[in-house]
């Protein structure tokens, strides 16, 4: 099992690549994932032989299983009552990455609600290392960010691109219509000023508290319990998984036992 | 999961040829078992899969770029593609595992350039594409395929002939690494012109390429980054069709291409294309 080390490892692979356009102007970058999942996750097996358990796919009228070739997609529109897509009329809305980062317009970075803030990637340069550099000064020393979109995978995003730590960063936001407006909550409206000796008070406490911002202050206890947890069950004997050969790996598992020895001759 | 392949084998029981109901532990088997005929002819080339994860009914895609998930002990060859317009991390088959890991990417088509790594600009194979156009039949491609080997042979040219899996036919002349691919694509031309003035059937334009009841001489191929199908690749073809080299000799009238598949190919005792890569030759003609 993975050892846990301080940092999140940067990947290997990028998730994107193409370019950042500005009017005219294009700047090649490549996207990697700048937020590794550090949260476990665990398989469900069969509590008598310890084997994992599959998932299938069971018809609700008559228990039957159904393969994922004889499936469709329902959009359920009221209780039970669903219209039905195929994978081409899905596909044929899906947007289409044109391998570009249009930036049409540049915001004061604080300006930004950090509620929109979604997922963030950090921006190699693409042999393109001098716009690159240029882009990057440029707007962390106006303190500035670009906003414009990019279709990633299927889905087309709002995006906004800035500077932090000597790297151009590209953060996708939510839509305005995804985050609730807080205005919309019934309590809310029902608040009263606080009186000024209460102000006074509570203004003590807070600068009595105050520090700077440092996020490594702050650890995962749970991650490390189950990381000590799961050391010690190791050392006591794991629950082994059988996964039965099936016939098609036996065939195969002949094939190449022939083949190697072909090759080694 | 077994010490005999680094691969681990995914969905084995996916049907990737509905019409035969041949399954992916098949097409894996196939590869593994024709892995001591084909590796020779991948060997540092870059290979684009035409990948059919949910079968040929479902239609393939292209993929040039080591996927994502690529384990660290696949080799990759790095270089600019001037179609894509960005560098491209190229697979690279040196040896079975990434075969069998191709394989069960559901990478049924795999096409190589007509140039190594070593040597990407310079070719060691010009290839002759011999595309017919219905109502052209393959008694006619046959024919035109030995009537550009005589005019080969006379030139003292040794060449090595495949199916194309499909319609067609491919002439491959092994060349030494000096020419660049605007001189074997001008090679190429040349012979689909002289051609074309003997043969009512022949095209040698790209333009003219699509005329019902030609046969066009395709030197379009012979470029920087372009692949055709590997020998011994499998098409996502009904049939399951496989890219056979043949002796000449077989190239008899009435020979279907679709003879020769996954089921037929590996009873096939000889490897025609053995002395591919040791019969390099010069294309100045003496």
């Amino acid at each position: 099992m993975e050892k846990d080390t301080d940092r999140a490892k940067p990947s290997q692979r990028p998730v994107w690549s193409g370019s950042i356009t500005i009017g005219l102007v294009n700047v090649p970058v490549k996207l990697y994932t700048m937020i590794r999942d550090r949260s476990f996750s665990f398989r469900l097996l069969h509590n008598e032989d310890g084997q994992p358990l599959k998932y299938e796919r069971v018809c609700i009228k008559d228990d039957k299983v159904v393969d994922w070739k004889d499936t469709v997609k329902g959009y359920e529109i009221r209780k039970n009552e669903f219209i039905v897509f195929k994978k081409e009329e899905l596909d044929a809305i899906r947007p289409e990455s044109d391998e570009r980062i249009r930036l049409d317009k540049f915001v004061s970075l604080l300006s930004i609600d950090s509620v929109y803030f979604d997922k963030s990637y950090i921006m190699v340069p693409d042999r393109s290392e001098e716009a690159y550099s240029l882009l990057m000064t440029v707007i962390q020393q106006l303190g500035k960010a670009g906003m414009g979109k990019v279709t990633l995978r299927t889905k087309e995003y709002p995006v906004v691109v800035y500077e932090y730590k000597g790297a151009l960063i590209l953060t996708t936001l939510r839509y305005a219509n995804e985050v609730v407006n807080p205005g919309d909550m019934e309590e809310l409206t029902l608040l009263k000023k606080p009186g000024k000796k209460e102000m006074e008070l509570a203004e003590k406490i807070i600068k009595d508290l105050s520090g700077d911002f440092d996020i490594a202050e702050y650890r995962d206890g749970y991650r490390e319990k189950m990381e000590q947890l799961i050391e010690t069950k190791m050392k006591g004997g794991v629950v082994v998984a059988q996964v039965p050969k099936k016939e098609e790996v036996k065939e195969l598992m002949v094939a190449l036992q022939e083949t190697i020895k072909q090759l080694s001759k | 999961m077994d010490s005999l392949t680094k691969v681990s084998f995914t969905n084995l029981e996916k049907v990737l040829y509905p019409g035969l109901e041949l399954k992916k532990s098949r097409v894996i088997e196939y590869y593994i078992r024709i892995a001591p005929r084909m590796l020779g002819s991948l060997k540092n080339r870059v290979i684009v899969m035409n990948r059919f994860p949910d079968g040929i009914d479902k239609g393939g895609f292209y993929e040039k770029d080591a996927p994502a998930g690529t384990p660290p002990w696949i080799e990759t060859f790095n270089t600019y593609s001037q179609t894509a317009e960005r560098e491209i991390d190229y697979v690279v088959c040196n040896n079975l595992d990434t075969l069998i890991w191709m394989a069960n990417l559901a990478a049924l088509e795999i096409n190589i350039t007509l140039s190594t790594i070593d040597n990407y600009d310079t070719p060691d194979l010009v290839l002759f594409d011999i595309d017919p156009e219905p109502p052209c039949s393959f008694d006619d491609v046959i024919d035109i395929a030995f009537s550009l080997k005589e005019k080969l042979d006379e030139l003292n040219f040794r060449t090595f002939v495949k199916t194309s899996a499909k319609k067609g036919l491919h002439v491959v002349l092994p060349i030494r690494e000096k020419y660049n691919f605007r001189q074997t694509r001008e090679f190429v031309h040349q012979f689909g012109k002289f051609m074309a003035q003997e043969s009512d059937l022949v095209v040698s334009e790209a333009k003219n390429s699509m005329d019902p009841g030609t046969i066009f001489i395709d030197y379009l191929q012979n470029t920087r980054g372009k692949t055709m199908i590997a020998p011994y690749s499998l098409r996502a073809e009904p049939k399951a069709t496989v890219s056979t080299p043949l002796e000449w000799k077989e190239l008899k009238k009435g020979l279907r291409p679709d003879e020769f598949n996954i089921f037929t190919v590996l009873q096939r005792k000889n490897d025609p294309w053995e002395g591919l890569l040791t019969n390099k030759q010069a294309l100045e003609v003496e």
